[in-house]
């Protein structure tokens, strides 16, 4: 700050004083743009990646740079990817292009960054404040490995008794469940590909459920299976890209469906490989 | 009336599973479902008394909306932590499966028949989030601590 007062007091004449002046004021916020930009694109970013929906995205985005006293931002975000250009007093600043893989749903960080929007409107945080706490958010962690295993067992129990199942086939479909999750997170932490995760998930979780029902319990292997595998299934993707196509995002929409058909496909890929090689080699 | 509490309270647990897996701060679980208990509970009314599954998906879509939107605004947090967890249970994911599962069997028209009824029940779930959706934010902002002020 030092060089910027000197150059000021060096300056011979009025009206290039002025002049002067305006430029160094105009150097020192463009340079906060720099860290405005930065940290409104890790903001979108950290939402998409987590789950957010499309419209929220854009939205917090904007906030944030309005707060900032960013006069015009603009984005446009799909389910993969955000584009953001920035205008400074009507003039060209800069666009960022930012590709965000979709595989992850951590909604508590979406909270968080949510929260965090509101409280940059309110003025509680500088940029490096803000910056620190996105940060934070991005590494909030993920539910311990035993709470997912547990809760995927009873999710995959609950769904199998709302689906028809009985009380027998809801305690094996629980167990199957405990199976399938403790492999998803074997595979997530050797980073598989999603397709080659989920077919090898589901034909696994068919395995243990036929030997379970071979070995007499439950009532319904189709019932079982079904409650097993609901964990994997894109129903939730399924809605959302409906709800994109409505909200006129038809380039999300399509996305999230070609995604839901994949997932659907390597689905029953992993149950009917699985189904028919029982077939084959057993009965 | 006690297979429907029993319902709901599998419908709860099945949200509630769902809300740990996709990572929901803790203190909203009970929130979440709460969500997916009533959404089903009107899930039921309807598919009983009027007997059709895609018009019960839109009448508890359109529920389940409404009150994850005013869990939202009371609880100062994004809609789509209650509406994602509590919508699960209407979703048709055993639909999506069973296409699939058919269409690799070859049994053409049983996929496609079930396909179209996921479809269909995706369709209505869509229209009930909608509908909603075009609400204002200050009708759900009516009692709670945040509207008054």
């Amino acid at each position: 700050m030092g060089n910027v007062e000197d150059d000021i007091v060096n300056v011979p004449e009025v009206n290039e004083k002025d002049n002067c002046n305006n430029i160094i004021i105009e150097n020192i916020v463009s340079e906060k743009k720099d860290q405005i930009f930065d940290l409104v694109m890790r903001a979108g970013e950290i939402l998409l990646y987590n789950g957010a929906e499309i419209f929220r995205v854009g939205q917090t985005m904007e906030i944030i740079a309005k707060a900032y006293g960013v006069k015009s931002v603009d984005v446009y975000a799909v389910s993969n990817g955000i584009f953001c250009t920035m205008n400074v007093d009507g003039y060209f600043f800069s666009t960022q292009i930012k590709e965000v893989p979709f595989e992850t749903v951590h909604l508590g960080r979406v909270a968080a960054v949510n929260n965090l929007s509101r409280e940059i409107v309110m003025g509680k945080y500088t940029i490096d404040e803000a910056m620190e706490e996105l940060e934070r958010i991005a590494n909030i962690p993920f539910a311990k490995n035993r709470e997912r295993i547990f809760f995927a067992g009873v999710g995959s129990a609950a769904f199998g008794y709302l689906l028809g199942g009985s009380v027998y086939d809801s305690l094996v479909s629980f167990i199957c469940g405990l199976f399938l999750y403790i492999f998803i997170i074997f595979a997530e932490e050797r980073k598989f590909p999603k397709v080659i995760k989920i077919a090898i998930g589901s034909a696994w979780v068919t395995f243990v459920a036929i030997i379970l029902f071979t070995l007499g319990f439950g009532d319904s292997l189709d019932h079982i299976i079904i409650g097993a595998i609901i964990c994997l299934v894109p129903g939730v993707a399924l809605t959302t890209s409906i709800r994109d196509i409505f909200n006129g995002d038809y380039l999300s929409g399509t996305i999230h469906l070609v995604d839901t058909l994949l997932v659907a496909t390597s689905i029953s890929v992993g149950v009917t490989v699985m189904l028919k090689l029982w077939e084959v080699f057993v009965s | 009336m006690f297979r429907i509490l029993i319902q709901m309270i599998m419908a709860f647990l099945a949200t509630l599973a769902f809300a740990v897996l996709f990572h929901v701060p803790k203190k909203e679980f009970f929130y979440c479902g709460i969500t997916g208990a009533i959404g089903w509970f009107f899930y039921l009314l309807v598919r009983d008394y009027i007997n059709s599954i895609i018009l019960a998906s839109f009448v508890a879509s359109i529920v389940i909306t409404v009150v994850s939107r005013f869990f939202a605004v009371n609880r100062k947090l994004p809609v789509t932590i209650f509406l994602i967890s509590g919508i699960l249970p209407l979703v048709p994911g055993a639909g999506i499966y069973y296409t699939a599962y058919y269409a690799f069997a070859h049994e053409t028209t049983l996929a496609v028949a079930k396909g179209i009824e996921a479809f269909s029940i995706a369709l209505a779930i869509a229209f009930g989030i909608m509908l909603i959706f075009f609400i204002p934010q200050k009708v759900f902002l009516w009692g709670s601590k945040w509207g008054k002020k």
